[in-house]
């Protein structure tokens, strides 16, 4: 009865130890210092919930998230999709993938000011550098995980002639997946970057604007708690990542544990 | 240190120095030099420091002046408060708002100042030329971009705005670098843009009109930004200080009186292109600070909400200033 609740209990505490450890080094070492750009948590954590009211939230944080969802999910079905074309085809591959090479190798923020002339300087402009960056992992992790589709498999499928849309979804895309969701964790820290970066230039709202705008009116502490505020986004994006990801990669999991309880 | 004569020189300006904090504030430059970094911004605005120090105001004042450039008036107040610069150039809002915040901050000098004449001041709010928008009134309900927000550029663009009449709180600004302003403008991004030398002489060039001069409007001869120090800095170092301050006020007048100079100057630490240099318009270099300007950029920026409580514009300047 006792066992399972202690077992909770030390996991908890586990999960606590380093981040309580960490606030109170950081407490211990900013206790006696006077500058205003390093404030005691105690500060603010005060601030925070000055600062971040309801009103503030949907007006800055909303559109930030939605922006980062609608950049992360077009990346994902852009990606996916390129990456099953290219990765299904040897020839296309050898075709298109130094130019991939070439336009992931370009950092995001320099095609802020090019992406402006493009798309303006609204939400559109803002997707569109969150795409541009976290497409690559995507698409390149697609590409090689249907590249990597297990010759008996495909052999298989053709003798039972299926083909079409039951083998991409039953064959392709499924033996794809560890690499494809491998893709879009990478891709979503990715997208949480931009979305800051892109708030800093050309914007009216968002989290990156806000922890811009308040760092140069000299509001340090309500600074430091946009910037908790988007390591917590950060941490929630994740764990609902680490939840999607272990009911779409169920199988393979399974299959995992399996065999090495085979050996 | 390569020479000998060189050590010496230093070591005895470090014995200047201590001897300076130590109390006896008199003349310890005169022995040897102290070394000084001030934090800068590669525009038009502080061509009087690059120029001073060609000239060997400083030099010949003891100070053996390196300037730091960084991106914008905020990026220098955290320097000078650190005291990792001595000295620093930034315009008077954001010291006004710095000095909410309860930074020890002390302007000492004038740093650069509007002409005052509407149609030949150094920035400008600037639409298409084929806009509607035909004074500061209409950009009521537009979109119009400063290179910061809730700073000088938006405060005296909605000073324009009020005086012509207009609901300055119906403007919506947006922030954008001045380099991405002309394009943002020809492309209808934007419907007007605040943009100042070199590039307001670069809009205009293609195609685009002035419907606001924002800081004549703001005050008369307004003090746009200036030269400024910490508190801690003035206790501690007051005759440094004092050949600062006496050196930039040379190099201010001596760039006022030659603007030849000055443009030429301008083509070593920006990169302007040289026949944009030769038209655009220079800026006003007095060397005094305009108070009353300050005064009235400190009730804009109590009025619009940059600061919370009142400022106290004579805390702000230095006996020097």
């Amino acid at each position: 009865m006792s066992a399972p609740l202690s077992r909770l209990a030390l996991r908890v505490a586990q999960i606590l130890a380093l981040p309580v450890f960490l606030i109170v080094l950081w407490w211990y070492l900013s206790r006696a210092n006077t500058s205003l750009f390093v404030p005691t948590p105690g500060t603010i954590a005060g601030v925070f919930g000055e600062v971040w009211t309801p009103e503030r939230l949907r007006t800055d944080a909303l559109p930030s998230v939605l922006r980062l969802l609608a950049g992360f999910s077009l990346a994902g079905v852009l990606g996916i999709a390129l990456g099953v074309l290219i990765g299904s085809s040897p020839r296309l591959r050898a075709f298109s993938e130094p130019v991939l090479e070439f336009f992931r190798a370009i950092p995001p923020p320099v095609l802020v000011p090019v992406l402006i002339l493009f798309a303006g300087i609204d939400s559109t402009m803002k997707v569109a550098v969150i795409i541009s960056g976290c497409i690559w992992p995507i698409l390149l992790n697609t590409v090689e995980g249907v590249r990597a589709v297990d010759p008996v498999l495909a052999d298989t499928c053709r003798s039972y002639g299926i083909r079409g849309g039951t083998r991409l979804r039953t064959l392709v895309l499924r033996s794809a997946s560890p690499q494809i969701m491998a893709g879009l964790r990478q891709a979503l820290s990715i997208a949480i970057i931009l979305m800051v970066i892109s708030e800093m230039f050309a914007a009216s709202s968002g989290l990156g604007f806000t922890i811009v705008q308040f760092q140069r009116g000299f509001a340090i502490p309500e600074m430091w708690t946009g910037i908790v505020l988007l390591g917590l986004l950060g941490f929630g994006l994740a764990m609902v990542f680490g939840v999607v990801e272990r009911r779409v990669l169920s199988w393979y999991l399974g299959l995992r544990r399996a065999a090495r309880g085979s050996n | 240190m390569r020479r000998p004569l060189l050590a010496l020189l230093s070591a005895a300006a470090l014995l200047a120095t201590t001897a300076a904090c130590g109390g006896s504030s008199s003349d310890s430059g005169k022995g040897g030099t102290d070394k000084v970094t001030a934090g800068v911004i590669p525009i038009v605005d502080v061509a009087p420091i690059y120029l001073g120090k060609q000239q060997g105001f400083f030099s010949e004042r003891g100070i053996d002046l390196t300037l730091q450039t960084g991106s914008g008036g905020a990026a220098s107040v955290p320097g000078v408060v650190s005291g990792q610069y001595q000295f620093a150039f930034g315009n008077v809002t954001s010291l006004l708002v710095a000095r909410d915040k309860n930074l020890p901050l002390k302007i000492l000098t004038n740093g650069v100042s509007s002409i005052g004449v509407a149609g030949k001041d150094f920035g400008a709010v600037v639409v298409k030329g084929n806009s509607p928008i035909t004074s500061a009134e209409d950009l009521v309900g537009k979109k119009v971009s400063v290179n910061n927000l809730q700073n000088i550029g938006d405060t005296t663009v909605r000073a324009s705005v009020r005086k012509a009449g207009g609901d300055p709180s119906k403007v919506g600004f947006v922030e954008l670098p001045f380099p991405d302003m002309p394009a943002a403008l020809q492309n209808n991004r934007v419907d007007a843009a605040w943009v100042v030398e070199p590039f307001l002489t670069q809009s205009i060039s293609q195609g685009a009109r002035p419907v606001a001069w924002n800081f004549v409007d703001a005050a008369p001869n307004l003090t746009v930004a200036t030269y400024f120090t910490s508190e801690r800095m003035l206790k501690e170092k007051p005759d440094l200080v004092k050949r600062f301050t006496e050196a930039m006020n040379e190099s201010l007048a001596y760039a006022d009186a030659h603007p030849d100079e000055v443009r030429k100057i301008l083509g070593t630490y920006t990169k302007i292109p040289a026949e944009v240099i030769a038209d655009m318009t220079l800026p006003k270099y007095p060397t005094e600070v305009n108070r009353a300007s300050v005064q009235t950029l400190a009730d804009l920026a109590q009025q619009d909400g940059l600061v919370k409580n009142k400022p106290d514009v004579g805390a702000l300047l230095s006996e020097l200033g």
